[in-house]
């Protein structure tokens, strides 16, 4: 090595990381990321105790490599390089054989857990005395396995379900388990299960390819199916010639890149396109809606176009999560129903406010008050407890369903 | 703080580039003191205490021993060595295997130690009792200090600024290489800073960079889907490739760090000794010990075995301290009895090889000794990596084929995501690069070498920049 070209190595290697350095002091702080959804750590000058604790330190390596210049590009950087390696999958996130749809990873419940869950939706039951329906969306990975890498370790949805049907008295039990994840002998089963994957099954639009909610496509099929096994009548049956089936989907987002997306850092994906069927106010526009973001009850609407200028573009819907939410609609031809809700309920939402009068969203992670007596004062007709299979499995607020 | 971190690679070492090359020579070294106590007070503070107690100690020992030989008083000398010794080893022990030897003890019905869970601070705070980090390595090379300037293989070292120099060197304080001081002597003093010595040290970084980042990171989550299977679903197949991944992510984090370590030490003109020779070429065990972690090796050999007697001694007597030495070896790799263990197994191979097997070895084909050496290093590090004991023998036992069948389709989705990985890795752990490398002409070498640099140091970067990126923050709603 000759001592130009060592110059010339050493120039190259310090312009690099100085450069990269003083590019992060001097580069203005981003607060938050679209690409990831989350709020950056921020520089916070030290304090005499922070410094002692060590907690300065652990605040600035956070600062460090959230605020580094290009993050979004270096994540993508790895995500490419992974996926160049014939890795098929990124912090979690399997890429789909197809090359554009993303699956999330999740972890298997154990029996015990499911167990426990699926008490509490029987205690619901036994609770109440209008009928208590209870419904599991499955997963992605469930409806669309063909896609998914081959032999990929993933929970299997579809016997979750079968295990959680026969924890609510739906499917007679397999008595060859041990009887610890048998549901009790004396159990009295007040709950209707109503399997939703006969609907999801074989379609290709029912969820987002880079989220792991459902379309509007996908809460429509539900909505029919839960309908079905509610004993009702739909609307959409076209009883009185005012049926919404027909109505075309509009898009009106084609930028969605959702969560999965995020996690997997895989811009190689094409986005996803927003639809909605029912217009604002419902097809007769009578709809109205009640939010209760704040925990007080605001005027809302079914849908928040302005939720479409920003990242979690599916906070179209309803606006996101809130604690409480009602729809009325005085042309429906059903009576009121109370939906225990994750956010899959919020793209379902437009479709039950064509069906029933009232529609109460009611957010057991962020709402404490008794669902009994909830259900009394507001004269429920029926309650429905819909939640994903993931959320339902790994939710800490179910144990509110029995209190 | 660790060298592959956004924050060591792009502030820290930069800040201390400048500060080191702005000071004048007879500074450089207490600027060194300085930038290494803050990289050693960056993970927790109050442990820099720690490192001026060994400062303290070690260099007025130092001063003992070389005050005494010259009086003619060996036994003073020789107390003196001995109080260093107990007082590193009393450091270590204390931090390192107090609480497993109260727990152990507890275990055994014996509880009358209490384990600690916080240490006080004067003023009525206290820390959590962990271990200091690196204190394997300093109290070692601290120890040889003494031992050293008492056999006269070392010079007393009369600056206390430059000892505490070499205690706390940054590049090699926290996972070596163990740098003995007269291996370092000189270079403390005197260094030679030259263009074309940093150069080299970028090159050594950057490789050791991408083995850590690229090649150790990389293989890590496949260990862990291993780590975590419950034995009753472990398939034969699925145990070795496991603890395949382990084996090669362990040589490329350490090795890798080793590299780092050295590269580090050129760009600030210090010259370290080798730590790794490609240890999976072994063909015997005591040869994959010449290989893998050398500086801890022949610190062990010099500072235990020889003192023992080594191997001129009795066959009985030989036996006895290679037992105490790989005991020892085993237990300093942690406070855990799989540690002691494993140092055990490598005892029974070495002791075997050195009785009888190893005149096997030399009659058979080269291609039968690389696949002994191999195997019993990779059996080996499923002793050392499976810390939790009830798991340890089922995963064995799924090696040698009492598992949950040959395979499962997990064993296929992860052979063929990691396959392309793997096979990079074992590779990279032969010299077949470094062979193709040099069999390109200098001025091929010359030129691709910018290019595969700035691309080693942006993918590591990648890497890195998204390492600390929690998905779970994701499913807050």
């Amino acid at each position: 090595m000759n001592k130009k070209y060592a110059i010339f190595i050493t120039a190259l290697f310090c312009l690099f990381t100085f450069g990269f350095g003083a590019a992060l002091i001097l580069s203005p702080s981003r607060d938050f990321s679209d690409q990831e959804n989350r709020y950056l750590a921020q520089f916070r000058a030290p304090t005499p105790a922070t410094l002692r604790s060590g907690e300065f330190m652990e605040k600035f390596e956070d600062y460090v490599s959230d605020q580094f210049p290009l993050r979004d590009q270096w994540i993508q950087l790895k995500a490419l390089s992974e996926r160049a390696l014939g890795k098929q999958e990124n912090n979690k996130v399997y890429f789909g054989t197809d090359g554009q749809t993303l699956f999330a990873h999740f972890t298997a419940p154990t029996q015990e857990e499911l167990k426990q869950k699926a008490g509490f939706v029987n205690k619901l039951g036994e609770n109440l005395d209008v009928p208590v329906y209870f419904s599991l969306v499955p997963d992605k990975s469930f409806v669309l396995s063909e896609l998914l890498p081959a032999n990929a370790p993933n929970v299997d949805d579809g016997s979750t379900i079968d295990r959680v049907r026969e924890l609510c008295g739906d499917l007679p039990p397999d008595k060859s388990r041990p009887w610890s994840e048998l549901p009790p002998e004396d159990a009295v089963f007040q709950v209707n299960f109503i399997d939703l994957r006969g609907a999801l099954a074989g379609t290709e639009d029912s969820f987002y390819r880079t989220d792991h909610h459902w379309t509007t496509m996908g809460a429509q099929r539900a909505c029919q199916a839960l309908l079905e096994g509610m004993g009702l009548v739909s609307q959409a049956a076209g009883a009185d010639g005012l049926s919404y089936q027909a109505l075309p989907y509009t898009q009106v987002s084609g930028s969605f890149y959702g969560t999965t997306y995020s996690a997997a850092g895989a811009g190689w994906v094409d986005p996803d396109s927003i639809h909605a069927v029912i217009p604002e106010g419902g097809t007769k526009g009578r709809v109205t809606v009640t939010g209760y973001p704040e925990g007080q009850p605001i005027e809302s609407s079914l849908y928040h176009p302005e939720k479409l200028a920003v990242k979690d573009k599916y906070a179209y819907f309803l606006g996101g999560n809130q604690p409480l939410c009602v729809i009325e609609n005085p042309d429906a031809a059903n009576g009121k129903l109370l939906v225990v809700r994750d956010s899959y309920s919020d793209s379902l939402a437009p479709f039950l406010a064509e069906e029933f009068r009232e529609v109460h969203l009611f957010d057991l992670r962020y709402n404490n008050l008794s669902l009994k007596q909830y259900a009394a004062d507001h004269e429920i007709d029926q309650v429905l407890v819909l939640y994903s299979a993931a959320n339902f499995t790994t939710d800490q607020n179910l144990f509110k369903l029995g209190l | 703080m660790i060298f592959s971190s956004p924050l060591f690679l792009f502030l820290y070492f930069p800040i201390v580039l400048t500060l080191y090359y702005v000071s004048p020579l007879r500074w450089r070294n207490l600027v060194l003191l300085i930038v290494n106590l803050a990289f050693y007070g960056w993970g927790e503070p109050v442990y820099v205490l720690i490192m001026f107690l060994s400062i303290a100690i070690d260099y007025s020992h130092g001063r003992i021993v070389t005050r005494c030989k010259a009086k003619g008083n060996d036994r003073g000398a020789r107390m003196a060595v001995a109080s260093s010794v107990v007082f590193n080893l009393l450091l270590l022990g204390f931090f390192k295997y107090y609480n497993f030897i109260a727990s152990s003890l507890a275990a055994v019905g014996a509880g009358f130690l209490p384990v600690i869970d916080s240490l006080p601070l004067p003023g009525g705070e206290s820390i959590p009792f962990t271990l200091p980090i690196g204190i394997s390595f300093y109290t070692f090379q601290t120890m040889s200090y003494t031992i050293d300037v008492y056999r006269g293989d070392a010079r007393c070292q009369k600056n206390i600024v430059t000892f505490g120099t070499f205690v706390t060197l940054f590049p090699q304080l926290i996972a070596g290489p163990i740098i003995k001081y007269k291996d370092l002597d000189g270079q403390l003093e005197r260094r030679e800073y030259t263009f074309e010595k940093f150069a080299s040290g970028v090159q050594r970084f950057t490789i050791g960079a991408c083995k850590k980042v690229l090649l150790a990171n990389a293989l890590g989550p496949l260990w862990d889907v291993y780590l975590a299977t419950p034995s009753a679903r472990l398939t034969t197949l699925g145990a070795w490739l496991g603890i395949a991944a382990f084996s090669l992510q362990l040589y490329f984090d350490f090795s890798g760090y080793s590299d780092m370590a050295i590269g580090l030490g050129r760009m600030l003109g210090f010259e370290f000794l080798e730590n790794f020779n490609y240890p999976y070429l072994a063909k015997s065990a005591g040869e994959f010990w010449r290989r893998w972690h050398i500086s801890l090796g022949s610190w062990f050999r010099e500072y235990l075995y020889f003192p023992l007697g080594g191997s001129r001694v009795s066959r009985g007597r030989m036996v006895f301290n290679l037992f105490v030495v790989w005991a020892a070896t085993g237990i300093w790799h942690g406070a855990s009895w799989n540690f002691l263990i494993w140092g055990l197994y490598w005892f029974v191979w070495i002791t075997l090889e050195k009785l009888w097997l190893g005149r096997v070895l030399d009659k058979a084909p080269a291609w039968a000794c690389h696949i002994y050496g191999v195997v019993i290093a990779v059996v080996g590090w499923a002793i050392f990596a499976v810390e939790d004991f009830s798991a340890m023998g089922p995963y064995l036992a799924a090696m040698f084929g009492f598992g949950a069948g040959a395979l499962d389709g997990d064993f296929l989705y992860y052979l063929r995501s990691y396959l392309p990985i793997l096979a990079i890795a074992a590779a990279a752990a032969t010299p077949l690069g470094k062979n193709l490398w040099h069999a390109l002409p200098e001025r091929t070498r010359q030129a691709a070498f910018p290019v595969l640099m700035l691309a080693g140091l942006a993918l590591t970067t990648a890497y890195l920049v998204d390492g600390t990126y929690n998905p779970f923050l994701y499913f807050r709603f």
